[in-house]
């Protein structure tokens, strides 16, 4: 009996394992296949594949947020003003979800930061005014969180970067915030293999470009 | 752990054991369309794929029994349907799933409706054009002039839709009613908007055949929607020619609280700009408003908002009734209060409700004489909607107005004119959507009036019909009573409401940056109050005879795709409008209507200046007037109106902080507008009657602000 018990136990923490490692296994080949998209089927296909593991771990916030990432992508490739609207939102629901089951993590924040923009470029002259304010919002939470998050460096210094000049913004300005995200991006340990490391290549690419326009 | 080691394999052989089921098909809507990137899957298991560019889609799965099959895409309900997977090896099913409501090509009922909202996406408007539209000079009221349906008159200032009066247009804040609106006038002088726009989050400016949960209103109604709780503490302080305003606003968790103030004179702005008044008193006045938001359990919304306001003004009027020049000074004062809660009541019911007071007085002296008139309301509302099932909305509720007036007159002795007004209403409105592409609304409206004595029912009913991806046709007929204005039924309380009937039909065409729309109306209007003559204090003399009735084709054109960084819209209304009231010797044009209305507004933003610019272009052809020097009635017709306003937002930072520079020139080209004219009572020894023309108080205003936030 008791061996019985022993071997119950044994096999259903085995299958927790297993179960386990099913996600890991799952999650592993969705980042990867994510950060290989290029169109927006590509992005559809690992977004479907997020949701379908966000179904099976309520508790974990990491497959909504690459969910939720997904659909911020699309947006940026969709052209009809109306559809990338209702990308966003599908992104916006994926996320709080997400920040219902950690609302402390400062990736979350950061991401909440990063839909915005795509938003106001719909429509800038009406959404610009409201939403630049709640996006540094959300900024200023992941910072809080998490203050050497270089994802949210990265952000603030290509918005200053395309921001014109006469309002503060321009590549002068950005040079030095390019390169302070550049040390975080270098100190940066992701938590775990699946956890959120984009951002360095993008920030690699546009200080370089930066840098060639400080020169001239 | 012998057991776990032998255990461990077998368990791993039996999984990979088990047969696999593959399972196919195409995921389609209701059309037989294919969803392309549709996800579809197990329940509980990571199997599952997308749908591909025909719909179709295929995996395999080594679950057994009976499992759950789940298809979801955006824009679309989930599917879910029982599978067994048991019986065969291969499944092929096709997955048909079921649009969502609330999307943007959705089929909405618009007739007569122009919305201005920051919070939904398929709008005309938002409050933003509103407080940036150079001629409104920030009034929502005058924003709203923008809009086709709405005649130019330039020397009243409130809102007069297709044929109607100005008191036609009914201003409700939150779905509650606001009793005075308007800031208080001198004769021949225009008037606006107490609020500002920036208090508001939205505005439903409707020019005909509005739901049945408005009543008292013969043409148009206004329901502006108050900000909702705030999330962002910030304070701000303004410097104007004309003033200086401040607000601050405090935030917690689950409320807001605002606070701002004004005081406004318009002393230096009367040296600045040329007046066309003789002003003894420049006007001047001081508001304040606050607004208290809290967010009771998960969807409850109670929300206070309080205004005061004082004001004073002085000028000479040359009274042509009685040939002489007259000192009139006037003073108001007025506080509004306005609570509502709304929420959800599980998940099929939804309560509105609201308790508005309101306490207005305006003090006219008249060199001697004075008359002062105290005006009272107090209103309460309860609302339901019942969410039936996903295709039927029931809206009900009840509202109660008690309305007091009282006018003290001294002038050759002392006289007071008082009524109490007890208004009683019931609505109900079922809205049905048959189809996803058709809808229709049927509304009642019951009212009880204790000093008119009698009981009116009203139907309501609307249909929308979708065309095209983008376009709709939408139909709606109504009928609507007023009471009569205090000014009638202090003297006459016999008098019956005064009735319209109206008819819309509407196309629209709207995609995210492009608007446009038509539409044409018939309005018919019945039991107007008709008198003897404008001094008439004898009840006798007031009857129900009048009667009217107006058509035409309004035009609406936006467009903030073409051209970058650019946004216009062009109005143009045509009307006919006939009326046989008031003192009428005869059915004619009233003197406020002119048959082309054109408004174009175009807004730019300057990126190299960092500014925002916006020009306003108004039209308004001639408008009719009686000359008593010549025959027949309504005889002559003034010259058509022009007006070209300009205004500027720069953006800056002062002391660091983000600031405002804000210019606004009004009648920028100096356009010499003529309202109408005033006639002597009486000709003059040579036997004619002498006039004078009524026009704007300035010829051209410059106002300059400077706005700091912190």
């Amino acid at each position: 009996m008791k061996k019985l018990i022993v071997t119950l136990v044994l096999v259903s923490l085995f299958s927790n394992l297993i179960a386990n490692e099913n996600y890991q296994k799952a999650i592993n080949q969705s980042v990867k296949a994510l950060f290989q998209s290029k169109t927006i089927p590509e992005y559809v296909e690992v977004a479907n594949q997020f949701e379908r593991i966000s179904n099976i771990e309520k508790g974990e916030w990491l497959p909504l947020y690459y969910a939720s990432f997904a659909y911020i992508m699309i947006s940026f490739r969709e052209t009809e003003n109306a559809k990338k609207d209702q990308y966003l939102d599908q992104a916006q629901k994926y996320l709080d979800q997400a920040l219902a089951i950690d609302p402390n993590e400062s990736e979350l924040h950061m991401l909440q930061g990063f839909l915005y923009p795509s938003r106001i470029n719909i429509d800038p002259m009406t959404r610009g005014m409201t939403l630049v304010s709640v996006m540094n919002k959300s900024l200023d939470k992941a910072l809080e969180l998490n203050p050497d998050n270089p994802r949210v460096y990265y952000l603030r210094a290509t918005m200053t970067f395309h921001t014109p000049e006469v309002y503060g913004g321009g590549a002068a300005k950005a040079l030095p915030m390019f390169q302070v995200a550049d040390e975080k991006f270098r100190i940066f340990k992701p938590k775990t293999a699946i956890s959120p490391n984009w951002g360095k290549e993008m920030n690699d690419s546009e200080l370089k470009s930066v840098l060639e326009l400080v020169k001239k | 752990m012998k057991t776990v080691i032998c255990t461990l394999p077998f368990l791993l052989l039996l999984a990979n054991l088990s047969a696999q089921v593959a399972i196919s098909g195409r995921v389609l809507d209701q059309k037989q369309m294919p969803l392309t990137g549709a996800n579809v899957f197990l329940q509980g298991s990571y199997d599952g794929t997308t749908a591909d560019s025909l719909g179709n889609f295929s995996f395999k799965s080594k679950l057994k029994g009976t499992q759950i099959i789940s298809a979801t895409f955006i824009g679309y309900k989930p599917f879910s349907r029982k599978l067994n997977l048991d019986s065969t090896k291969t499944i092929v099913l096709n997955l048909v799933l079921e649009e969502t409501g609330g999307q943007i090509d959705e089929v909405v009922i618009n007739a007569g409706a122009f919305e201005a909202s920051d919070e939904k996406k398929a709008v005309i408007m938002r409050m933003f054009d509103v407080a940036t539209t150079p001629s409104a000079q920030g009034d929502i009221f005058g924003a709203l002039c923008t809009l086709p349906g709405v005649q130019k008159v330039g020397e009243d200032g409130r809102v007069f839709v297709r044929g109607g009066e100005g008191y036609e247009t009914k201003t409700f804040m939150d779905g509650m009613q606001v009793s005075s609106p308007y800031m208080s006038k001198m004769p021949d002088m225009p008037t606006r908007g107490r609020f500002s726009p920036m208090l508001f989050s939205g505005t439903l400016f409707s020019t005909g055949a509005y739901s049945a949960e408005y009543g008292q209103a013969l043409s148009s109604i206004v329901d502006m929607k108050t900000n909702s709780i705030e999330t962002e503490e910030k304070s701000s302080i303004s410097i104007m020619t004309v003033g200086v305003m401040g607000s601050t606003t405090k935030c917690w968790k689950k409320a807001s609280f605002s606070l701002s103030g004004d005081y406004v004179t318009s002393g230096l702005s009367n040296v600045i700009n040329k007046q066309q008044v003789d002003w003894i008193k420049n006007p001047a006045g001081v508001d304040g408003t606050l607004m208290f938001r809290q967010k009771t359990g998960k969807t409850g919304l109670f929300k206070v908002f309080g205004t005061f306001n004082n004001s004073a003004s002085g000028l000479n009027y040359l009274n042509t009734q009685s040939g002489v020049e007259q000192a009139i000074l006037l003073n108001s004062s007025n506080v509004y209060l306005n609570n509502t809660y709304n929420g959800m009541l599980g998940e099929k019911w939804m309560i509105k409700s609201g308790l508005a007071w309101n306490w207005d007085i305006q003090k006219f002296d008249l060199d001697k004489d004075q008359v002062a008139t105290t005006q009272r309301m107090t209103q309460a509302k309860l609302g339901f909607s019942h969410f039936l099932n996903e295709k039927t909305e029931l809206k009900f509720g009840t509202d109660w107005v008690n309305f007091s007036y009282d006018q003290k007159i001294r002038m050759n002795g002392n006289y007071r004119l008082p009524f109490i007004n007890n208004q009683l209403s019931a609505f109900a409105e079922l809205e049905y959507k048959l189809t996803k592409k058709f809808v229709t609304r049927l509304g009642a409206r019951l009212e009880n009036s204790s000093l008119l004595n009698g009981t009116t029912l009203t139907p309501r009913l609307s249909a929308a019909y979708k065309t095209g991806n983008h376009s709709q046709v939408s139909l709606a007929f109504g009928q609507f009573y007023q009471n009569p204005g205090n000014d009638y039924l202090k003297f006459a309380p016999q008098l019956k409401p005064e009735k319209s009937g109206h008819a819309v039909m509407t196309w629209q065409y709207q995609t995210d940056l492009k608007t446009f729309r038509v539409e044409g109306y018939l309005k018919k209007y019945s039991d107007l109050v008709k008198f003897t003559n404008p001094l008439a204090t004898n009840p006798l003399d007031y009857s129900n005879a009048g009667s009217g009735h107006a058509e035409g084709i309004d035009l609406f054109w936006r467009d903030k795709e073409t051209f970058d960084l650019t946004d216009y819209w062009i109005s143009y209304s045509w009307i006919n409008a006939r009326r046989d009231y008031k003192d009428y010797q005869m059915s004619a044009t009233p003197t406020y209507v002119s048959e082309h209305n054109l408004s174009v507004v175009y807004k730019r933003f300057l990126e190299k200046f960092r500014t925002y610019a916006s020009l306003t272009y108004s039209f308004a052809s001639s408008r009719p007037y009686h000359d008593p020097n010549l025959p027949g009635f309504m005889n002559a017709k003034t010259q058509s109106y022009n007006d070209i306003s300009l205004s500027l937002t720069y953006l800056m930072k002062i002391f660091r902080r983000q600031s405002v520079l804000h210019l606004m020139v009004n009648n920028l080209a100096g356009f010499d507008n003529v309202y109408g004219y005033n006639f002597s009572a009486k000709p003059n020894a040579a036997g004619y009657y002498e006039s004078t023309p009524i026009k704007s108080p300035f010829v051209r205003q410059t106002i300059l602000l400077i706005s700091i936030m912190f």
